[in-house]
């Protein structure tokens, strides 16, 4: 009986920093503590009441007032309520992890008080937190960071794809909430439709192929040079990389103009007697995307080629000469003693690749950007889905559908790393090469 | 433990250092009353150095009135209606006026009175329609005019044939036929390509130009009754109705495909657009398309090669002057689209006049502005008779105001009586005329590649007229989808 009083006495504090952050502790004569929470308790609902409740309600509504700038009227604007929204609920998160922690601190000094220890001065505590749990401030800035520059654009980009924002709808027009309506005209608007389904299959067929030829074609060049007889061997390291040097966007140009009807290759061609040939034109078609995988291993393969000749350079020439006594061919020592190497090593690498070939903005945009071909909307045979993406946002201001469209590449890609990811070797026998 | 303290020291200050750049700005207690116009213009007119003498002209006048105008120093195609709003944009902004009514549609430039403006009574009724919007049924006017834009013909004086006068002037008017009409020019392209006794037959052209580009090549859907979007009864723009396949388009287009058949590839893609101001300087290519703001580029190059020459700088740079001429598009085009047809056996009914793609650049004052009426003050500066003649004198612009262009040389008041007549199609004044530049692109730069599939043998996409309309209705249709499709 004595003992269940004893926990009604003391429980106070803790059920006083369930209702005001900080209560709890200054009950507890933790004086600095609590005023710090006390603080924050009093800064939020100060928030609350001067912006935090109505950028809520805001989030919600996404305004309510038309802006007219030749009446003055400066109206609502739809895009910076939903950030000011997004921010609100952000504030909110971290007041309600703050509160949770100020609960848990509570009970903590009061099983402490219970035991008839004494709870430490502020500076004591303060000084063993960063003795003992140094790791949360030195990731403090970092994960901030993260949340702010990475976490946020991708939840407001998701946000958006929920509105009609676009077309017509740009402020001062205001922005409504439509549900899943984007995603709807992805998968039922005969036209988008197609048009999406022909890009994702190319889209997958280009990150496929464009990883792979990027991959070997880097490796291949690594083993090459990574030959005894191969004399000089730093000079002919250096011209890859000089290929990789080269901003990419300057190099697509050049190769557009080498493609094109008046640059060198056609004029080769015509200056032997040959008919000039429309590498890039509209009916290119696969010649058209066969010019887009070189251009990209032009681009990419010095990369896969530096990153295979620093593991190569790590092999154990042991198993090699095991593997010549035992009457293995070159082929054979290549698929079951390089490869399986390399790949292990690469895997995160060869993911990565793939994303990055999936999202492959500039290649296309810069060969051959400015044609829509029969059959598609907005976009050309070559377009990947990134390039419709921006055809349709940027160049036509389709904003919702193209974070839609964002959305479900984002789906796609982090499916398909995650997959590969968990199912490689590299993640399941992470220790086999320690 | 110290480095654990130093480290979090280093933490606390990086975060107080992040924050306090957060919080309102204090307004500055300003000491003078001065206004200050942020003015953003193009930047041909910043090279050149218009823009200095411009500002530094409304600065002298009005320095007693407290007003100064700077360089709004952005990019050109700064979008004041992402900037605006959040008083980041200029106050007075010069553009073209398609992209100047796209910012109207959302009142994101101002209405103004315009008879207050001087040069109201020297501007043609068709260049104040172009900065004309209707909203709630009323019309409001939203841009000063300044200068209108046309393809024009830009040609070497020297490359003409020596027996012009004799043998390519039919009316001897003193101007060569293929200055006049499209079929003596498609004539004399030929005469040059036949008599090209070079290797591989291409040391020179005629006619040439990127025909994948509407601006540019619009002569030969207009002349035959295309229009972009149609009206509605009150005269409004209506982007539901989209007319390029309107009229006898496809037989312009027949045309077309058959001038492509006198250029090389280039016409396909942007070659020419590329190359035009080299290869009329080296003399390969006759004459080129291009819009008169690009007048510079082609003397510049002409002067590198009569350096090149031996001739001084000085001495290039006047020669270059003299000899390459700007000229306006033949005026006639062969009504049934057939240009190889002998036009000294053509009758006046034979012909369709020459209707080509243009705009009118202007200014508009933001909506946003804190000072109206020091705006209104400044435009009206800029659009005086001194200002303008400057301007059309520092950048070889075809001024609206028919004051100046009367007072000047032959070619900007052709212009302006082009405007006046009806030759010019300017473009529409609304949003959605975005959506009309990659499908027609396409299309155009599609059909000038027919001839040179039948070159190499393959089959032809357009062997028809009507396979032509066809190809124009897509058009329509993918300009119609990129509109509504998703609204």
């Amino acid at each position: 009986m004595e003992q269940e009083n004893k926990i009604i006495k003391t429980s106070f504090p803790v059920k006083a920093s369930m209702f005001v952050t900080g209560l709890g502790q200054l009950l507890q004569k933790q004086w600095i503590k609590g005023s710090l929470y006390l603080s924050c308790f009093i800064v939020y609902v100060f928030y609350l009441i001067a912006v935090g409740a109505r950028d809520i309600k805001g989030f919600f509504t996404l305004g309510t007032v038309k802006g007219d700038a030749w009446l003055g009227i400066e109206g609502d604007d739809s895009i910076m309520m939903l950030l000011k929204g997004l921010l609100a609920f952000a504030i909110t998160a971290i007041f309600i992890a703050l509160h949770i922690s100020n609960i848990n601190d509570a009970k903590r000094a009061n099983i402490s008080l219970e035991n008839g220890e004494h709870l430490p001065k502020f500076t004591k505590a303060c000084a063993t937190f960063m003795d003992k749990k140094f790791y949360i401030i030195a990731l403090a800035i970092p994960v901030v960071g993260v949340l702010i520059f990475n976490v946020l654009p991708i939840i407001f980009m998701i946000l958006i794809s929920f509105t009609n924002y676009g077309g017509d709808i740009v402020p001062p027009e205001l922005v409504d909430w439509i549900g899943f309506d984007n995603f709807g005209k992805i998968l039922t608007l005969s036209s988008i439709k197609n048009t999406f389904f022909k890009i994702l299959g190319w889209n997958f067929v280009w990150a496929t192929l464009s990883t792979f030829i990027n991959y070997f074609g880097g490796l291949g060049l690594a083993l090459l040079l990574n030959k005894k007889c191969v004399k000089g061997k730093t000079f002919w390291r250096s011209f890859p990389i000089l290929a990789y040097a080269v901003p990419g966007f300057i190099t697509l140009l050049g190769f557009k103009f080498m493609f094109s009807y008046g640059g060198p290759i056609n004029h080769y061609i015509t200056m032997n007697g040959g008919a000039a040939i429309g590498f890039l034109d509209i009916d290119a078609g696969n010649m058209a995307r066969i010019i887009g995988l070189m251009v990209n291993a032009w681009i990419s393969v010095p990369t896969s080629m530096l990153l295979a000749t620093g593991i190569l350079s790590n092999m154990n020439n042991d198993l090699y000469d095991a593997a010549s006594i035992d009457g293995a061919t070159k082929w054979k020592q290549f698929i079951k003693i390089t490869l399986p190497f390399v790949i292990f090593s690469t895997t995160p690498v060869l993911i990565t690749s793939f994303v990055g070939n999936f999202n492959n903005f500039g290649i296309f945009y810069f060969l051959r950007g400015g044609l829509y071909n029969e059959g598609y909307f907005l976009a050309s045979d070559t377009d990947l889905l990134i390039n419709w993406l921006y055809n349709l946002s940027i160049d036509n201001n389709y904003y919702g559908i193209g974070a839609a469209i964002s959305l479900i590449i984002f789906i796609i890609t982090s499916i398909f790393s995650l997959l590969t990811y968990v199912r490689s070797n590299a993640y399941k026998k992470e220790d086999t090469y320690r | 433990m110290g480095k654990k303290r130093l480290t979090s020291l280093i933490v606390l200050v990086v975060i107080i250092l992040a924050f306090s750049g957060c919080g309102n700005k204090k307004e500055k207690n300003s000491t003078t009353e001065t206004i200050t116009l942020r003015i953003l213009e193009n930047d041909t007119a910043k090279q050149k150095g218009y823009l200095d003498k411009l500002l530094n002209a409304f600065n002298e006048a009005y320095k007693d009135k407290g007003i100064q105008a700077v360089d709004a120093n952005m990019e050109e195609y700064s979008d004041l209606a992402a900037n605006g709003p959040y008083g980041y944009g200029p106050d007075v902004i010069y553009q073209a006026n398609d992209k100047l009514m796209t910012y109207a549609e959302d009142k994101h430039i101002l209405p103004l009175s315009i008879e207050d403006f001087d040069c109201y009574e020297y501007t043609p009724t068709e260049a104040w329609d172009a900065f004309n919007i209707n909203i709630d049924g009323k019309t409001y006017c939203c841009g000063i005019p300044v200068n209108i834009q046309e393809p024009m013909l830009f040609y070497r004086e020297d490359m003409m044939p020596e027996n012009w006068e004799t043998e390519w002037d039919d009316n001897k008017n003193g101007i060569a036929d293929f200055f006049e009409n499209w079929n003596d020019l498609y004539a004399y392209s030929k005469l040059l390509r036949d008599t090209d006794e070079s290797e591989n037959k291409d040391s020179q052209y005629g006619f040439m130009s990127s025909f994948n580009n509407l601006y540019l090549n619009g002569e030969f859907l207009f002349s035959y009754g295309a229009y972009i979007f149609g009206e509605n009864e009150d005269g409004t723009l209506n982007a539901e109705d989209i007319g390029l396949s309107a009229g006898e388009s496809a037989t312009g287009l027949m045309a077309l495909r058959q001038m492509a058949s006198l250029m090389n590839e280039g016409c396909v893609d942007d070659t020419i657009t590329m190359n035009r101001y080299e290869k009329i300087a080296d003399g390969t290519y006759f004459c080129a398309v291009s819009t008169p703001d690009t007048y510079g580029l082609f003397i510049e190059k002409l002067s590198l090669k009569y350096e090149e020459d031996g001739l001084s700088e000085t001495e290039a740079t006047k020669k270059a002057s003299e000899n390459l001429k700007m000229v306006e598009l033949p005026a006639l085009l062969p009504a049934d689209g057939d240009l190889s047809k002998d036009s000294s056996t053509m009758k006046e009914n034979d012909w369709v006049d020459t209707i080509v793609m243009g705009g009118i650049n202007g200014y508009g004052i933001s909506s946003y502005t804190k000072h109206k009426e020091a705006c209104i003050e400044f435009v009206n500066f800029a659009t005086s008779y001194e200002m303008i003649n400057s301007r059309m004198e520092m950048l070889g612009i075809a001024p609206t105001r028919s004051d100046v262009a009367e007072a000047s040389d032959g070619i900007t008041d052709t212009i302006f009586k082009s405007l006046e007549d009806g030759r010019i199609y300017l473009m529409p004044s609304i949003k959605a005329v975005d959506q009309i530049w990659v499908p027609s692109h396409t299309l155009l730069g599609d059909v000038a590649k027919d001839p040179f599939r039948e070159m190499a043998g393959k089959d032809i996409k357009y062997p028809t007229k009507e396979k032509m309309k066809q190809g124009l209705e897509k058009v329509d249709k993918d300009i119609y989808d990129a509109i509504y499709t998703l609204k």
